[in-house]
């Protein structure tokens, strides 16, 4: 006990150092402290020998030491040694169940709780004898207190002696809670697993009974049977709240007083402003410094402990996750360790928190906020968006809610980066909850978004194909990255739904264009993305040809910008080259199941015909569409009798350059006469040309569709 | 006291007219303000009222309207009744691509989730567009005075390639049903 | 310094902020100013308190209760807004009521307040603005005044206006009939206002405030909307709300008006329809409390009205905050019809 009194007291002369010398009072008061050598010393004496039945009405003697306690623990937490007194002296109820919860209610330790106290604790508890409010604030203790108990072995040991309050309708929240925490998968048992069912059935599906249950399945998967909600709404609460603040000043007070060497310093950014707000609680918790002490084996490290990634590889093995799992997104450290240690119930833990912030913050704010600060939901979002794990259930599930009632403004960049992280699901739900909305906020918002949106669906798109890609071409390989979110969909699923995206995309993209008459960003953009469905063949091994519709092909044909031509000819030009290699394929391997619909070639022929009679043929172009007209096909039939003049020389978007070449063939001629480039030997020199001003996609087009008809240059 | 007429009223040229009601009269204004000063290659009138029928005296100076906008603030339950109640005094030509629904308030904690989607099934059965907007901040408002207008020139006829009732087959609401239910 | 000195003090610097703690020891001068400068006020009270108080003993070797209630004072007069302010009403004043002056009213009250209880303390004070601030700690025969609940009455002198803070029932009488004797009034009766804010009820009560008056004419549109509004938006409902905004400013006062917190009704009436025999034959009345409450009431009330959320015109109910000068109103049936068929929607 001295020994800690002598570290109190050192601690206490160097706060009023860092107060400076003007608290002239306080240092008197401390020097009549010491006067009375050791008050507290004495006082913590008092309770651990106070008989049952002592009088509490009038006795002043514990009023003295109760209040002496007090101010210590509020000023700078009590040690150890003292926490476990006083538990023990709370707990056993001597002096009856206010004087308990008056002690628990000031029970804030200096820097860790002896586990011995609280199995103490908990076997005063077991003993019936605390009234329920007593019994409801130890376990609430308990809770807040869970990452200063310095370890955790002997609490698991009882963990069937705290299991049986389950039953118990009041305790149960918090004692699931507690539960939770303390599972491991030795504990998921059948017995235990039939009480919570049982137990479950009676009360009804409360949360904190049905996160237990899920945290049990995700141990042990094939004990439970039923299936479990993969949202949750509230989860469990904070019940810190009667120390919150006084534990946080003295946790604060205690680590600038002894100024520990910096930590890894991992953290995303340092709080500027903790505003107070009642209902939201979107600041990510800080790790709070659990006790320095080893427990009894040297097991258990707290991931806030390690101060280097060696310690980290050293105890890889023994880490101990914090109570709150809020405070692992600060440190991304913790992160990739979750991420490498395949933590399930970790992961389940993380996605709950997550669900429930999200929630609470996005579609649950009240009205009286103050709406004018945006800064911190959409750094938070910025912290989402920055997780290893990519995207967890719960936050896929908030995005479509928090889309179907999106105003397309609201944290648009953070929403639409969240958007292109969301795994493929079966089509069906992909429409209604992606596709739907979506498609009404795309066609009244501005073009920006609307080139927002497609390069958000070119993103998703391009990550399905990657996981795709990488999940059929190691199938050796464990690709399961993040568990909580396998893909698991068939391939007839997956092809469906990519088709799916990729006719959505097109639908969006020429009613867009339209719309936007013809915006020469929107133009691009979509490019952009077929410039990935092109290619998804050869790049991704996945036998699918999907070519853009008539209202993309047209518009970008007839552009006035000729990079939007030249991206178009490249475009075309992989579609070939996939089409090609897939033939090959095709008639080497003679695959049954390796089909492509004839279809697509003769729609890609058509398309083919139809801009190298444009572009090249300048001459009436007469284009065969077959015997079955196709629908889509009307507007080509009609569009192509306007074609005559879009032809290399004359198309609009490369008028310019047909004029500087005309001037630069023919400098002394005044009228031009565009026309006289048609002649076969200039129109290889213009074709050189137009390629030396950097037009690359349009010369792959043409060196590859033209050189076995070379001369069918029209005209002459 | 009469059902208010699409076509009633001669266009103006370059001129485009919408028609905001809201029970509130809160949001309206705010809106109208922007609108009005978003725009300057057309003549954009705003009306503002807050229920319909609207008064006889004014039928003289009301010009064509293009656009009516129902505004409701799920806060309130009246807000919801309101325009109820003033659809009836709507002709069934406006529903051909010229009437939207703007929402505000969804995200508010405190709104059951099924007044939004009464609200919902209300814009789903009249084939019109359903807009959410952010009414508290002055982003949300001007983010939702743009759409507007978009879909107001649409409807106008200002905008070419495009008519007010192709624009509301693509956007219009959609019931999905209950997210909650259909997730798991 | 004896026990209740202490508690008193104790609660003082408890009860004041640690911002104002500072400004108001200043006032009260008892400790020097530079001594004052010393004190860490960012600390807990706790620790704050026994600076204060070993700063006190230091300085002033006899501190006593009168100083500490002077604090009090001192810090209750600067933020009067500690809880509800009660309205009274002296009546009947004598002849030579205006002659009434300060240390005569002192003299008085002090006299016939003690004649009335045995135990009391009584602080007077004089601010600034004319107002007597009175403290009284009551107590009774057998015990001694507790100064930690003290009654605060405030009066300006040769007006019929007391506000009274914190009264219990026991005390109403013994301090109203001081009051009437100290003034030269026959009696005094409550107002039926009460509030927050000291100086908007005074303000109500007074009527200071801008009003608006019935006109027949509606008043030209430029007097009131200063902001200029764009040409192109059109208000369909216009003339409705304009009749709207000046019925709510007739009942409710424009720009600037009191505050009040609460406006409460309690009715005992009786059911008057058709066809239900059982809600019509009953002996009792019924009998309901219906309370308004804001942060600011007029103001809401006139939002309430302006904005169409009540109908137009306003009842006689609500318009008889501003007319009676009451925020309490009971509400009973005297057989004939009277005004409590139609209460406006609750906000």
């Amino acid at each position: 006990m001295s020994k800690t009194m002598s570290k109190s007291h050192n601690v206490s002369e160097a706060e009023s150092c860092i107060h400076g010398a003007a608290n002239r009072s306080s240092r008197r008061s401390e020097r009549r402290r010491a006067d009375v050598e050791d008050p507290f010393g004495r006082a913590l004496e008092y309770f651990s020998q106070v008989k049952a039945g002592t009088p509490v009405k009038g006795n002043d003697a514990l009023e003295n030491n109760l209040v002496l306690v007090e101010r210590v623990a509020l000023g700078r937490g009590l040690p150890p040694g003292a926490v476990a007194t006083l538990l023990d002296f709370a707990l056993s109820l001597r002096l009856g169940s206010s004087v308990c919860s008056r002690v628990l209610k000031f029970l804030i330790p200096a820097s860790a709780v002896p586990q011995d106290s609280v199995v103490r604790g908990v076997s005063w508890f077991c003993m019936g004898k605390m009234p329920v409010s007593a019994q409801i604030l130890f376990l609430r203790w308990i809770l807040t207190m869970f990452d200063l108990i310095d370890s955790k072995d002997q609490l698991r040991s009882i963990y069937g002696f705290i299991f049986s309050f389950v039953t118990d309708e009041v305790l149960s929240p918090y004692v699931c809670h507690l539960l939770y925490l303390l599972t491991t998968k030795e504990h998921v048992q059948p017995f235990r697993v039939r009480k919570l069912l049982e137990v479950q059935a009676k009360m009804g599906r409360q949360p904190p009974l049905t996160q237990l249950l899920a945290l049990y399945k995700v141990l042990c998967p094939e004990m439970i049977a039923i299936s479990m909600p993969s949202k949750t709404r509230g989860g469990f609460k904070n019940h810190n709240l009667p120390w919150k603040t006084a534990l946080a000043a003295v946790l604060k007070k205690n680590k600038t007083a002894e100024a520990p060497s910096p930590p890894l310093s991992l953290d995303i950014k340092e709080k500027a402003s903790t505003r107070k707000r009642k209902l939201h609680h979107l600041e990510v918790p800080q790790l709070s410094c659990g006790p320095e002490i080893e427990s009894s084996r040297g097991k258990a490290v707290h991931l806030q402990q390690l101060r280097s990634f060696a310690q980290l590889l050293q105890n890889l093995d023994n880490i101990e996750l914090p109570a709150q799992m809020g405070s692992l997104l600060s440190s991304s450290l913790a992160l990739h360790y979750l991420d490498c240690v395949h933590d399930e119930s970790a992961l389940l833990r993380l996605n709950f928190w997550l669900g429930s912030v999200l929630h609470e913050e996005f579609l649950f704010c009240s009205r009286d906020g103050n709406p004018e600060n945006s800064t911190e939901p959409s750094q938070f979002l910025d912290i989402c968006l920055s997780l290893p794990q990519e995207c967890f259930s719960s936050s896929e599930f908030f995005l479509f809610k928090f889309l179907a009632m999106w105003d397309g403004s609201l944290h648009q960049p953070q929403i639409l980066s969240l958007l292109s992280d969301i795994p493929p699901l079966p089509v069906s739900r992909m429409k209604m909850f992606l596709f739907e909305p979506l498609q009404q906020l795309y066609f009244t918002s501005s073009v920006f978004f609307k080139c927002g949106v497609i390069e958000c669906l070119r993103s998703m798109l391009w990550k399905w194909l990657t996981w795709h890609f990488v999940q059929t071409s190691h199938k050796e390989l464990d690709v399961s990255l993040s568990s909580s979110r396998t893909m698991n969909l068939h391939m007839s699923e997956f092809l469906e739904l990519v088709t799916e995206l990729v006719q959505y995309v097109g639908r969006l993209a020429s009613a867009g264009l339209q719309l936007e008459n013809y915006h020469i960003l929107l133009h691009h953009q979509t490019l952009n993305f077929y410039e990935l469905v092109c290619d998804v063949y050869l790049k991704f091994n996945l036998p699918l040809f999907l070519l853009p519709p008539s209202g993309v092909i047209f518009p970008s044909l007839l552009a006035t910008d000729p990079v939007t031509v030249d991206r178009l000819g490249y475009v075309i030009f992989r579609y070939r080259q996939n089409l090609m290699s897939a033939k090959e394929h095709k008639q080497q391997k003679k695959e049954p199941s390796f089909h492509i619909s004839r279809d697509v070639f003769r729609e890609f022929n058509l398309l083919m015909v139809a801009v190298v009679s444009c572009l090249w043929i300048s001459k009436d172009c007469q284009v065969d569409v077959g015997t079955d007209v196709h629908k889509a096909l009307v507007p080509l039939r009609t569009m192509l009798s306007y074609c005559k003049n879009y032809n290399l020389i004359h198309h609009p978007a490369f008028l310019n350059y047909a004029i500087e070449f005309h001037q630069k063939c023919w400098p002394e001629q005044t009228n031009v006469d565009l026309s006289s480039i048609q002649g076969k030997k200039y129109w290889y020199w213009y074709l050189e040309f137009l390629f030396s001003q950097g037009f690359d996609g349009l010369k792959d087009f043409i060196q590859n569709n033209m050189d076995h008809q070379s001369t069918p240059v029209g005209g002459h | 006291m009469s059902t208010l007429k699409p076509f009633s009223k001669i266009p103006e040229l370059n001129s485009a007219n919408v028609l905001l009601v809201e029970n509130e009269e809160q949001f309206q204004k705010k809106l109208a303000d922007v609108i009005v000063n978003a725009e300057k290659d057309v003549s954009v009138g705003v009306r503002l009222a807050r229920r319909l029928p609207l008064p006889v005296e004014n039928e003289e100076t009301r010009p064509c309207i293009d656009l009516v906008v129902f505004i409701i603030n799920l806060s309130f339950e009246r807000s919801f009744q309101s325009v109820e109640l003033s659809l009836k005094y709507v002709d069934p030509g406006f529903f051909l691509g010229k009437v939207c629904f703007l929402v505000t308030g969804a995200r508010c904690w405190s709104v059951s989730s099924d007044r939004l989607q009464s609200v919902r099934k209300l814009a789903t059965s009249l084939r019109c567009p359903l807009l959410y907007a952010e009414d508290q901040t002055v982003e949300g408002v001007n983010t939702a005075a743009a759409r507007l207008l978009r879909v107001l020139k649409v409807t106008a006829g200002l905008t070419p390639w495009a008519t007010g009732l192709s624009l509301s087959t693509l956007t219009r609401c959609t019931l999905s049903s209950d997210l909650e239910g259909d997730f798991d | 310094m004896d026990e209740t000195t202490r508690t008193v003090l104790q609660r003082v610097v408890r009860k004041v902020p640690a911002t104002r703690l500072r400004e108001v020891l200043r006032t009260w001068g008892r400790v020097p100013a530079r001594q004052l400068d010393l004190l860490d006020f960012s600390t807990s009270k706790f620790v704050l308190f026994e600076d204060v108080r070993s700063l006190c003993e230091v300085n002033s070797n006899r501190l006593t209760l009168k100083h500490v209630c002077e604090l009090e004072m001192i810090y209750f007069i600067g933020n009067p807004a500690q809880g509800v302010w009660r309205a009274c009403h002296l009546t009947e004043p004598d002849d030579d009521v205006m002659t009434v002056e300060l240390r005569q009213f002192k003299e008085q009250f002090k006299a016939r307040l003690t004649e009335l209880i045995s135990n009391v303390s009584v602080k007077i004070k004089k601010h600034d603005d004319e107002a007597v601030w009175i403290r009284i700690a009551w107590g009774d025969h057998f015990h001694r005044p507790n100064q930690l609940k003290p009654t605060y009455v405030v009066h300006h002198l040769q007006t019929p206006y007391v506000f009274v803070y914190n009264l219990s029932t026991k005390h109403k009488p013994l301090l109203y009939q001081a009051l009437v004797l100290a003034t030269r009034h026959g009696s005094m009766k409550d107002s039926h206002l009460s509030g927050k804010s000291l100086t908007s009820i005074r303000d109500f009560l007074m009527r200071s405030y801008q009003q608006a008056f019935p006109t027949k004419y509606a008043r030209p549109l430029q007097e009131k909307n200063t902001a200029p509004t764009n040409p192109n938006i059109e208000k369909e409902h216009a003339e409705q709300e304009e009749k709207r905004l000046q019925l709510a400013c007739e009942a409710f006062g424009e720009g600037n008006v009191p505050r009040l917190e609460t406006a409460t009704y309690k009715l005992e009436t009786r059911y008057r329809g058709s066809g239900n025999e059982t809600l019509n034959n009953r002996e009792e009345p019924f009998r309901a409390l219906i309370k308004f409450s804001s942060a600011n009431l007029l103001v809401s009330l006139n939002h309430c009205v302006s904005a169409g959320m009540a109908e137009t015109p306003v009842t006689p109910l609500l318009s008889s905050i501003t007319q009676k000068g009451k925020n309490y109103f009971v509400i009973t049936d005297k057989g004939s019809g009277n005004s409590s068929q139609s209460m406006v929607q609750k906000k």
